[in-house]
C-alpha cells in the first residue's frame, strides 16, 4: 500500500488523529462549514492503480508539462498524464493555477473532441477541485456548463468524473451552488437520474438539496419541479432491497432529510408514500440489528429517524392517518435504542426523539408503548444523560398525559418509582424538573400511585429536592409534596 | 368543581381562566379556551386531549386545597418536536457521518460511551457529587436531615436533635432544669433524666461505655457566637460536609456539635478538644481517657463561625 509506505501508524496514533479530526469536524458545523469532498474510490489517497506517486515537483518542471501541452499534438496526451500524476501535490496544484491562461487550456482539452484527452483532462480538473484552498479548487467554475452538459452523456466513467467535480465544486460555497441552480443542476441531475444510479449523484444531490431547500421561497417553480421529478425518484430509492446498494439508500435518506427538515410542504411528500417507505425501512432495519449485525447500520437509521421525525412533526394529520401497525415499528425502535446505546448512543437519543414525535397525543401509539412492554426499555436509559434521560422522561410523560388508564398501567411498573426517585436526585436540574412533571401527571390522574410512591422511598427523594437551587425544581416539588404528601410525618 | 357544575359557565371560566387549565391537569386551548366538557376535534399542528376526565379526577379532592396552594406550576405538555436540520442534537450524528465520508472511522475507531448522569447534593450550598443515588441518600440523610434550624447543626438523629433543642434553645429549659431533672440520657431507649450536665456524662460513661468526649454530648456554651448563627446557612454546615475527610489536625472548640458518622458513637471518638464546661476542670476532667491523639481528626464542626480562630482547612 503505497499510502502508508512511510509511516507506521500505531493504534494510539490512529485514536489520537481520529479525535483530532472529529473536533475539527465539530468546529466545522457549528460554522456551518461541515461538508465533505470525495474522490472517487479508485483515487482515494492509493495512487492510481501501479503508478508510483510523485512526492515533489518543481515550478520548472510543470512549467515543461503546460508547455508541452499547450503545443499540442502527441505530446499533448503524454503531458497530460504526466501533470495528472503530480497534480494530487498542493505546491504543484498551486504552481499550475498561477499559470497564465493555464484554466483555459485545460478547459479547453475538457471539452476536446479526443476521448483520451478529455479524460485525462477531467481527472486533472478532479484534483483541483478536491483541493481544501478555495483559490485552487475555484478556477474549476468556468468548466461547470460544460460539466453539467457531459453529465447526459454516455460514458459512464467520464459522468462520474463530473459528478465529482461538481460535487466537491458544490461543496464549497453558497455561491457555487447558486450559480449551479441557475445553470440547471438539478433538471440535469434528474435526467441523469433516469438514465444511469449512480451514488455519487446522490450525494451530490444532498448538497444541492441542502442549500436550494432553504431558496425554496425564491423559486418556486423549481422547487415543484424537484417535488414533482425528484422525490418520488428518492422515496422509491428509499429501500434496503435496492439494486443499489445500502450507500445508494443512506444518500437518499439524507436527501430526503435535507429536503423535510427545509420545510418543503410535507403533502407532497406523504402522498408520495415516503412515510410508509421510512417504516418499512426501519423495521427491516431493526430486523437486521436483531439477528446481530449493527455494522455501519446506523449509517441508515438516524437519517431515516430523522426524516420520519421531522415529517411527523410537521404535519400530524397525515400521520394519524397511518396504515401499519405500530408494534413493528416499536419493536425495531427498541431494538435501536438498546443495540446502539453503548457504541453510538446518538443513535439512541435520535430514536428517542423519533418516539416522542410519534407518541405526542397518540393514544394508539401510547397504548402499544404499553402493552408491548416498553417501559422497562425506557427505564434501563434513565441512568443516562446528554439528553437520553430527559427525552426517556417526556416519553413518560406522553403516555402519563392520557388519563387514567395510562397511568395505572405506567404507575404499576416495577422499577418506575426507583428509576424516578434516582432522575430527581441528578445533577441536571431539567431532567429533576421533567421528572416532577411526570409525577404530577401521575399522582393527579391515579390516587394510589401515591401511596405506592410513598412505599418505595419515594417521599425522601422529594424532599431531598424541596430545597434544590434551581427555582423551578423547587416550586414544583413544594407543590406535589403539598398537595399528595401533605399528611406525612418527615 | 363539582359544587360549582350546577352553576355552568361560570365553573368552567374559573376552571379555565384565561384559557389555561389552573389546576395544571389538561393543557390550555390557546386560542379559544373552549371549555373541556366536549371534545374538540383535532387540529392540526395542536395536540389535544379529552379533559373532562382530567379535571374530574384531579379536580375533585385538589380543588379545596386548591386555593390554599396557588395556581399548578406544571407546565409540561406533549408536543411534537421538529428539529431544524443545524441543530445542535444532530451534532454527534453529522460528525459520524463526515468521519465516515472521510475515513475516519476505522476498526480501531473508539466507540463512544453514553454519559451517565451524576448526583449532585442541591442544598444550598453544598454541591458535592455522587455517582451512584444510594452514596447522595446517604450523605442527604446523615448531614441534611436532623438540622437544628436555629444553629444549623446537624445530627444523626432526631432524638439527639430533640435533645439538642431543648438544651440549648429552649429557654425555659435552664428555669426547669433548677427545679427537677431535666437532663435526659442520650441513649435513646434509657429513661433517666439528670440534674445536671455532668451528671448525665458521668452516667453515660459509667453505664453505657460512651467516651468522654462524645461528640453530641457538649454543654451549651456560655459565651456564644450564636449571634452569628443566624447568618450562617447551611453554607457553613456544608464546608463540613466537604471536609470531613481530608482535615488531619484539629483544634476545635466544644461548642461545636460535630457530625460524627455512626460507628463512632460506640467506638472512641477522636478528641475534638479539651473538655470545657463551666464545671471546675479537676472535677471534669475523667479518669479513664479516650483520647485519640490531636492529629486525627474526623471532621469539624458543622457550623463554621467566621469569628472562629481556628482556620486551618
Amino acid at each position: 500500500m503505497i499510502r502508508n509506505r512511510n509511516r507506521v501508524c500505531g493504534v494510539e496514533e490512529i485514536k489520537a488523529k481520529r479525535r483530532q479530526h472529529e473536533r475539527a469536524l465539530r468546529k466545522a458545523r457549528k460554522e456551518k462549514q461541515l461538508v465533505s469532498k470525495r474522490l472517487p474510490r479508485g483515487l482515494q489517497g492509493d495512487g492510481e492503480d501501479v503508478e508510483i506517486r510523485e512526492t515533489s515537483v518543481t515550478q520548472e518542471e510543470i512549467f515543461q508539462l503546460y508547455q508541452r501541452i499547450q503545443r499540442g499534438s502527441d505530446d499533448r496526451l503524454a503531458a497530460l498524464c504526466s501533470l495528472r500524476r503530480v497534480l494530487h501535490l498542493k505546491e504543484a496544484q498551486q504552481i499550475f493555477v498561477r499559470f497564465e491562461n493555464s484554466i483555459r487550456v485545460l478547459n479547453g482539452l475538457f471539452t476536446s473532441n479526443l476521448a483520451s484527452v478529455q479524460l485525462q483532462a477531467a481527472q486533472c480538473l478532479l484534483k483541483l477541485s478536491h483541493s481544501d484552498d478555495p483559490s485552487v479548487s475555484l478556477v474549476c467554475l468556468p468548466a461547470t456548463p460544460y460539466l453539467l452538459t457531459y453529465l447526459s452523456g454516455q460514458s459512464a466513467k467520464f459522468t462520474e468524473l463530473c459528478l465529482y467535480i461538481l460535487g466537491n465544486l458544490a461543496a464549497e460555497n453558497e455561491a457555487v451552488r447558486s450559480q449551479l441552480l441557475v445553470q440547471g443542476v438539478i433538471q440535469a441531475l434528474s435526467v441523469c437520474l433516469q438514465v444511469s444510479h449512480l451514488m455519487e449523484l446522490w450525494w451530490r444531490l444532498r448538497l444541492i438539496c441542502c442549500h436550494k431547500c432553504c431558496r425554496r421561497r425564491k423559486q418556486e417553480r423549481r422547487s415543484s419541479f424537484l417535488e414533482a421529478s425528484l422525490t418520488p425518484r428518492l422515496i422509491r430509492l428509499l429501500d434496503l432491497d435496492s439494486e443499489f446498494g445500502m450507500q445508494t439508500t443512506v444518500e437518499c435518506a439524507w436527501c430526503l432529510h435535507y429536503i423535510v427538515s427545509s420545510g418543503v410542504s410535507s403533502e407532497c411528500m406523504i402522498s408520495q408514500g415516503l412515510i410508509s417507505q421510512a417504516v418499512k425501512l426501519l423495521i427491516a432495519l431493526g430486523r437486521t440489528v436483531d439477528s446481530g449485525t449493527t455494522d455501519g447500520v446506523e449509517l441508515l437509521i438516524y437519517p431515516v429517524a430523522r426524516c420520519l421525525g421531522n415529517l411527523i412533526a410537521s404535519d400530524e394529520q397525515l400521520w394519524c392517518k397511518r396504515q401499519f401497525h405500530d408494534s413493528d415499528l416499536l419493536q425495531a425502535l427498541s431494538v435501536f435504542l438498546r443495540g446502539f446505546l453503548q457504541s453510538r448512543p446518538f443513535v439512541t437519543r435520535e430514536c428517542l426523539w423519533l418516539l416522542n414525535n410519534l407518541s405526542a397525543g397518540d393514544r394508539q401509539f401510547c397504548s402499544a408503548i404499553l402493552c408491548h412492554n416498553l417501559v422497562p426499555v425506557f427505564l434501563q436509559l434513565i441512568p443516562f444523560s446528554g439528553g437520553i434521560n430527559t427525552l426517556v422522561l417526556m416519553l413518560l410523560g406522553n403516555v402519563a398525559e392520557l388519563g387514567l388508564e395510562y397511568c395505572e398501567k405506567l404507575q404499576q411498573q416495577t422499577g418506575l418509582f426507583p428509576a424516578l426517585c434516582s432522575t430527581l436526585s441528578t445533577a441536571d436540574p431539567e431532567a429533576a424538573r421533567m421528572t416532577l412533571e411526570v409525577l404530577n401527571l401521575i399522582f393527579s390522574y391515579c390516587q394510589q400511585a401515591c401511596a405506592r410512591f410513598a412505599n418505595q422511598n419515594g417521599i425522601l427523594a422529594l424532599e431531598m429536592v424541596q430545597y434544590h437551587s434551581n427555582d423551578e425544581v423547587r416550586v414544583r416539588a413544594n407543590f406535589l409534596m403539598d398537595r399528595y404528601f401533605a399528611d406525612q410525618d418527615v | 368543581m363539582r359544587s360549582d357544575e350546577a352553576a355552568g359557565r361560570p365553573a368552567e371560566q374559573a376552571h379555565w381562566a384565561a384559557g389555561r387549565c389552573a389546576l395544571g391537569c389538561c393543557r390550555w386551548w390557546e386560542e379559544t379556551g373552549v371549555s373541556p366538557s366536549r371534545p374538540d376535534p383535532v387540529r392540526p399542528g395542536l395536540v389535544v386531549l379529552e379533559p373532562a376526565v382530567a379535571c374530574a379526577e384531579g379536580g375533585g379532592d385538589g380543588a379545596a386545597r386548591e386555593s390554599e396552594l396557588g395556581p399548578s406550576p406544571f407546565t409540561f405538555r406533549s408536543r411534537r418536536i421538529f428539529l431544524q436540520k443545524e441543530d445542535e442534537f444532530f451534532e454527534d450524528g453529522d460528525v459520524h457521518r463526515h468521519l465516515y465520508l472521510q475515513n475516519s472511522i476505522t476498526s480501531v475507531g473508539e466507540v463512544e460511551r453514553p454519559k451517565v448522569s451524576e448526583f449532585c447534593c442541591q442544598i444550598a450550598g453544598c454541591s458535592q457529587l455522587f455517582d451512584a443515588l444510594e452514596n447522595y441518600e446517604h450523605h442527604y440523610n446523615t448531614f441534611h436531615r436532623n438540622v437544628c434550624s436555629s444553629c444549623k447543626r446537624s445530627f444523626p438523629s432526631s432524638h439527639l436533635l430533640d435533645i439538642h433543642i431543648l438544651e440549648w434553645h429552649d429557654s425555659f429549659f435552664q428555669i426547669l432544669a433548677a427545679k427537677q431533672n431535666m437532663y435526659l440520657c442520650l441513649v435513646e431507649s434509657c429513661t433517666e433524666k439528670f440534674k445536671a450536665f455532668s451528671d448525665r456524662k458521668k452516667h453515660m460513661i459509667k453505664v453505657h461505655g460512651y467516651p468522654s468526649d462524645f461528640r453530641f454530648d457538649k454543654p451549651k456554651k456560655p459565651k456564644c457566637n450564636q449571634k452569628n448563627q443566624s447568618s450562617h446557612d447551611i453554607e457553613m454546615e456544608t464546608s463540613s460536609c466537604q471536609k470531613e475527610a481530608n482535615d488531619t489536625s484539629c483544634r476545635t472548640s466544644t461548642e461545636s456539635m460535630d457530625y460524627a458518622p455512626a460507628e463512632t458513637m460506640e467506638a472512641d471518638s477522636p478528641s475534638m478538644s479539651e473538655e470545657k464546661s463551666s464545671i471546675p476542670k479537676v472535677q471534669q476532667r475523667p479518669s479513664f481517657s479516650y483520647k485519640v491523639p490531636t492529629t486525627i481528626c474526623f471532621g469539624h464542626g458543622s457550623v463554621r463561625g467566621f469569628k472562629n480562630a481556628r482556620k486551618k482547612k
